[in-house]
């Protein structure tokens, strides 16, 4: 069993925020990342990141270096290729690392575990070349590597500008950004404008996109990949608010590579499995843990800092951890009371003032709340299953939960444990009877919260074992 | 055209500087490479995309979260099948496989790892 | 259209589980107009998310005849119920690990034999040979054809629709409260109104116990809470059923390469809490015996976890007759090895419910064994 003050799962920024304020007020931390080194998504190392790109100067990159040496800090243990897999106790986390299963016990827990894309199915949505923009970022920021040639980069949210801004930079032709929601620009300027630095930001990235000519269609979204054994070409249409389709207006675009991004939704796997109680808002991402003003769970000793707890960004996400640092500090008796005080005064307003500007980009993307109206019976919805919307409907349309819908069809139940598809399941079950998805009684958690390679879970220490009745032949 | 950038599909992006240059071995030809990057980065660039055919239907698929969540990537890495290829650290001397279903292409490799006939 | 719970039936069977759906085709077929109730959807508790092993190795000798009986129907599913079960004819090994283990299997093999199961003693270079995947761990294994699976959740489907191919209705989210005797014969009651039948049958499995007691018959059924575990979909790892002479582990190769990994090992909950926890000390003993088992195993990621509710009883033999005191009351549970047993019982029930009297001597599950 390792112990250690605090325990941060996920090295992003939120998590390496945390570690850094926990150290800085003298507490031993362990800090877990499945990933080889440290960064998460936003600041994810590979090989184009040694020398920063298109982004000098950038104040990200300085902040993006201070945050990745905390795991040189004396204080803080990083291990790096760790899978945290369960929570067997309270203030305790399952590891795997190295090969071997381990224990961690810690005084407070922060996840940090970020978030991933929203899978939203369309026909074709599987072929290579139809990726997330997610993963376009990490293969274009980090990798240094392109996806593909002409791209059409559709789905919805601030983070569509980012990826094509991408795209164009690493040499790839971007033939089109569509945008689900109608743009209501002229609602939301108060808010944006607490942000100026974003705000300036994403203007900048528009501005990149008119300069190059790359077409910006709100109120449009892809509706089809098509291709053999890859994406030769895509197919874009006018959606409205209410998730309609006007098909009759479709175009085709010669393309190989379509990025899609719906927005992020945060992973709960973690706060789940350790009993925290969760909400629903669909603007954030769909299950959040709910959070005291300190950020913690239901769950005494647990905080959430970063996309995990809903969707913030970057900025959000470091704020929230050196907060989540903090509030450890003070927990552990670190730091004075008035001293941790002084400190999170302005941290706390300065979260709040980008939780505005937050409302603000949301009030300028009201994207349909779900993407339905684009699955066509063929349409694999279930990708590790290869289930189609026509078999899921068989079950859905009978009115069943989505206990009885996974039992009939073995959806969710393939290696991405639902990643790709829950969500999908749960908006189909939620309109097949009626009410929303946060109305539905959804899957209990289980371990493992990752795959994880049996073998690696066999050192852990146990209590000896007190096995099941002799079968008595 | 530069080495190692695919004429049609995929590519590196420029002013990267890399590690040490090598190839992977991949379905019997050669995939240029550097240390840093992924197996699937390194086959994306060279114009690779279809990385594996599905069990069921037998449909291509390829990366598509590039964070190794959703286990689209998988090959068959120096004979094991099931290799998340956007998270797999290229190397020199490695050997990457087309997956069909679970298995590797050659049964027998597989047959013979599980121990024997069947 | 949602079924609504009748008025009126002429039996009345409680639990949608494999006793209860295999209970009412056989006696929707006999002619009798049946109704199928439960808590909550059809094959959703044990029958639903058990290991799908049906194996006669492991049985008690008294079980012995009825298991073998009962693999016929298995083997004849698609003919008689119409549709896929997923029955693969694997054959099974039963392994020892341990010198004491040795003695026991041989000892349990020739019961067996005497109880009319065959088995094929394998060791060494033999046991190499039949199943290279075996670990070193394993010192003897006895080979069965019989021992066998099917996948749950293709099962289930299937006997539902045949019910209903047969005439017999199902209701679910039917939380019974209590069956009790009436004097033309029984009567359901329920949160959303009461049945009246001629018969009534409990197959409720872990709660046949509740409901035998609000019929007036305290029957001792315990509750297991048994974990699963399965991996990721992968090539060829076993090509045989697993189960250990210890009943601590079962292990399985489905046609889709995922392997599911069990053997009784505990999880957490009640019948009133419904949490069905996994617990992470029993799993990982119980995954640490599967990779001595077979070693090929320890490279496949675990992928999913789960526990399901399974009746006990003190005897570890079913209970299958009238409930004590009831002319019109029945019971058939299990109660482990249920899922292998359930198609006979089912036809064995319906014979007693219609004729009185049962194809094959079950007077050793007589409920009324437990009566004070």
């Amino acid at each position: 069993m390792i112990t250690a003050d605090v325990a941060v799962v996920g090295a992003g920024p939120a998590g390496l925020a945390a570690a850094a304020e926990a150290a800085r007020h003298g507490l031993s931390v362990t800090l877990l990342d499945d990933n080889p080194l440290p960064g998460g998504q936003y600041y994810r190392q590979g090989p184009a990141t040694r020398v920063p790109d298109g982004n000098r100067g950038h104040p990200r990159d300085a902040r993006a270096r201070e945050l990745l040496s905390v795991v040189d800090h004396p204080r803080v243990t990083f291990l790096a290729g760790a899978v945290v897999w369960a929570a067997p106790e309270a203030r305790t986390l399952a590891f795997s690392h190295a090969g071997r299963g381990h224990r961690l016990r810690a005084e407070v827990i922060v996840i940090a575990a970020g978030a991933s894309d929203r899978a939203v199915p369309f026909p074709g949505w599987t072929l290579p070349g139809v990726l997330t923009a997610g993963g376009a970022q990490n293969l274009l920021k980090s990798q240094g590597v392109l996806p593909g040639r002409r791209a059409l980069v559709a789905g919805t949210g601030p983070l569509l500008l980012v990826v094509a801004d991408s795209l164009r930079r690493a040499g790839a032709t971007v033939v089109e950004v569509v945008e689900a929601a109608p743009i209501r620009a002229w609602q939301a300027l108060p808010r944006l404008a607490l942000a100026p630095g974003l705000l300036r930001r994403g203007l900048a990235y528009r501005l990149g996109l008119q300069r190059a000519r790359v077409p910006f269609r709100p109120g449009h979204t892809v509706i089809e990949a098509r291709g053999r054994d890859e994406v030769a070409e895509a197919v874009v249409a006018p959606i409205d608010g209410d998730g309609r389709v006007d098909r009759a207006r479709a175009r085709t675009l010669a393309v190989d590579t379509v990025v899609v991004g719906f927005g992020l939704v945060p992973s709960t796997e973690l706060t789940r499995l350790l009993g925290c109680r969760h909400e629903w808002q669909r603007a954030r991402g769909g299950w959040i843990p709910w959070r005291s003003a300190e950020l913690e769970t239901s769950v005494p000793g647990v905080l959430v800092a970063g996309d995990g707890a809903g969707i913030g960004g970057v900025e959000t996400a470091v704020l929230e951890g050196r907060l989540a640092g903090l509030v450890a500090a003070e927990r552990l008796g670190r730091g004075t009371g008035a001293e941790v005080g002084a400190a999170r005064g302005p941290l706390r307003r300065r979260l709040r003032r980008l939780a505005r500007f937050r409302e603000g980009i949301e009030a300028m993307h009201r994207p349909p709340p779900t993407f339905l109206s684009l699955l066509t019976p063929e349409t694999t919805v279930c990708r590790c299953e290869e289930i189609t919307a026509e078999q899921l409907d068989a079950a859905v349309a009978r009115g069943l939960p989505i206990d009885a819908v996974k039992a009939h069809t073995r959806a969710t139940m393939g290696r991405c444990q639902g990643r790709n598809c829950l969500g999908t399941l749960a908006d189909l079950v939620a309109r097949a009877r009626g009410c929303g998805p946060a109305d539905l009684a959804w899957p209990r958690p289980r371990p493992p919260a990752r795959p994880v390679r049996l073998g690696d879970l066999l050192g852990e220490d146990l209590p000896p074992a007190s096995g099941p009745e002799l079968a008595l032949p | 055209m530069s080495p190692g950038v695919s004429p049609r599909r995929g590519g590196r992006a420029a002013g990267v500087a890399r590690g040490e240059a090598f190839e992977l071995r991949v379905d019997g030809g050669r995939v240029p490479a550097h240390a840093g990057e992924t197996v699937a980065a390194a086959l994306l660039a060279a114009g690779r995309r279809a990385l594996r055919w599905t069990a069921g239907r037998g449909e291509p698929r390829g990366v598509y979260c590039a964070m190794g969540v959703c286990g689209e990537c998988i090959m068959v890495v120096d004979g094991e099948p099931g290799v998340r290829t956007c998270v797999t650290l290229a190397a020199p001397g490695m050997t990457v496989q087309t997956q069909h279903g679970w298995t590797a292409p050659e049964a027998d490799d597989a047959t013979a790892r599980a121990g024997g006939a069947a | 259209m949602p079924e609504t719970l009748p008025r009126h039936a002429e039996v009345a069977v409680v639990g949608a589980g494999i006793m209860g759906l295999a209970t009412g085709i056989f006696l929707a077929r006999a002619g009798r107009e049946v109704v199928v109730l439960d808590r909550g959807e059809p094959w959703r508790e044990a029958s639903g998310v058990n290991a799908g092993s049906l194996g006669v190795q492991n049985k008690r000798l008294p079980l012995v005849p009825f298991t073998l009986e009962a693999l016929k129907l298995w083997r004849g599913a698609r003919e008689l119920f119409g549709g896929d079960v997923g029955y693969v004819p694997s054959g099974g090994l039963r392994v020892a690990t341990t010198p004491e283990d040795v003695i026991r299997l041989a000892a349990s093999a020739e019961e067996q034999r005497a109880a009319g199961s065959a088995t094929e003693w394998l060791e060494g270079p033999a046991l190499a040979a039949r199943a290279p995947w075996i670990g070193p761990a394993v010192r003897a294994a006895t080979f069965s054809a019989e021992d066998s699976f099917a996948i749950p959740l293709s099962a289930g489907p299937v006997l539902v629709e045949a019910l209903r191919q047969a005439g017999g209705r199902i209701v679910p989210d039917v939380a019974v409260r209590a069956v009790t005797g009436t004097a033309r014969g029984a009567q359901i009651e329920s949160p959303v109104g009461t049945l009246a039948c001629r018969s009534a049958v409990i197959a409720a499995g872990a709660w046949s116990g509740e409901l035998a007691r609000t019929a007036g018959a305290a029957l001792p059924v315990g509750l297991e809470v048994n974990m699963l575990t399965i991996t990721e979909p992968a090539d060829l790892v076993m090509d045989r059923l697993v189960s250990h002479v210890r009943g601590i582990l079962t292990l399985k190769q489905y046609p889709n390469g995922t392997c599911m990994i069990g053997g009784g090992w505990q999880g957490q909950g009640t019948l009133a809490d419904l949490r069905k926890d996994v617990d992470h000390a029993m799993l990982i003993h119980n995954l640490r015996v599967a990779a001595e088992v077979v070693p090929g195993l320890a490279r496949l990621a675990i992928v999913r976890s789960w526990a399901g509710y399974e009746g006990s009883t003190p005897d570890a033999l079913p209970l299958f007759g009238r409930l004590p005191g009831h002319e019109h009351v029945y019971v058939t549970a299990s109660c482990r090895g249920g899922f292998t047993q359930g198609l006979l019982f089912g036809r064995l029930m319906a014979e007693l419910v219609t004729t009185g009297q049962t194809s094959m001597p079950v007077a050793a599950f007589d409920p009324a064994r437990f009566a004070a």
